[in-house]
């Protein structure tokens, strides 16, 4: 019997760790009064505290979709000279090592910073993909979205 | 093992707490709840005039919620609490579903920011305004509203529970912001 009450525990515990394993999510939005044929330059703002290079990622990810696509830090908004601007907000954590845990990826008009589409996706560790492969699925999702007028 | 614990009545007691903690983390770890649309009607408007025109609404960017996941809004949710915010709030004199209505209010959810763990959640939410006349046009109004909410240890026992309540309180606000500068526009 003590035996039994023993594992218990173990078994609790195993269902409460096991609940949010293998959990995956990928949406997108996109505003349908967007002439998107005409968005063809980004600037990629860098997430204050971004140590893990996404900015980069993103950017990257935009040239190789043909593309013009910069990056840095935040500016005024009159600095802009591009169609979008692009924040992200990334979310990591460790399991065993350091994975992306949620990505949210929003482009937005540089003149009056209003959301004209925004990505998210979400994997646990189980079923973590590459922060490369995260970038690329929500950039994919955005512009399945965010199709030409 | 059995001789020992029957020996040690104080080791039985710890068995039990740690038992009874594993019970308590597995109940409050799981069952998720999606945002209530009551909920997320604010209680007061400040509103500047009263728009004697109809309006349709819509809601986009929401998720479902998933039971082993964080309480997420739903679009349905979302525009069921809009709807009714209108109508309480007189922002217009009417809400009408479908097409037919004098304008247009979508509303995409951009961003619904919840914290893991903590003691008091602080949800912060980001939502894309866009008001335009049924005929069509341009926007006559557009605004990024960016709103939060903190729940406190006191407001809810179990932790996915204050979570749902400071992302309900994070949409009633973003709701309030939208119809008080709408309230503001000349239509």
């Amino acid at each position: 019997m003590v035996k039994r009450l023993a594992l218990l525990p173990l078994l609790l515990g195993s269902l409460t760790l096991a609940s949010g394993c293998a959990a995956n999510r990928a949406t997108a939005t996109a505003s349908p009064d967007v002439n998107w044929t005409a968005v063809k330059t980004f600037y990629v703002v860098r997430t204050q505290g971004d140590k893990r290079g996404t900015e980069n990622l993103i950017r990257d990810d935009l040239v190789k979709r043909g593309f013009s696509a910069t990056g840095g830090p935040e500016l005024p908004k009159e600095s802009y000279k591009v169609d979008a601007i692009v924040t992200y907000v990334d979310r990591w954590m460790w399991d065993i090592t350091m994975y992306m845990l949620e990505l949210t990826v929003t482009i937005r008009n540089p003149a009056n910073n209003f959301p004209l589409a925004s990505g998210n996706s979400y994997h646990t560790s189980l079923a973590r993909k590459s922060p490369e492969a995260m970038v690329d699925e929500v950039l994919t999702n955005i512009f399945n979205r965010a199709k030409p007028n | 093992m059995k001789l020992q614990i029957q020996k040690h009545p104080s080791r039985r007691r710890s068995l039990f707490s740690v038992l009874a903690v594993c019970a308590c983390i597995a109940v409050l770890a799981g069952c998720a709840s999606p945002a209530k649309y009551e909920a997320m009607i604010p209680s007061s408007f400040e509103m500047s005039k009263l728009h004697p025109q109809s309006v349709s609404v819509s809601a986009s960017g929401g998720k479902e919620t998933d039971s082993t996941g964080k309480p997420q809004i739903s679009d349905a949710a979302f525009t069921q609490a809009l709807t009714e915010a209108i109508t309480r709030s007189k922002t217009f004199s009417r809400v009408v579903q479908g097409a037919g209505g004098d304008y247009v209010l979508t509303v995409a959810i951009i961003s619904v920011d919840q914290p893991s763990i903590g003691f008091s959640f602080t949800v912060k939410m980001e939502a894309g305004w866009t008001l335009k006349r049924a005929a069509g046009g341009a926007p006559v109004w557009q605004e990024s509203i960016r709103s939060q909410h903190t729940a406190g240890a006191t407001d809810a026992f179990a932790g996915v529970e204050r979570l749902r309540l400071a992302t309900e309180g994070a949409a009633r606000n973003n709701i309030a912001q939208g119809l008080s500068s709408i309230s503001k526009l000349n239509l």
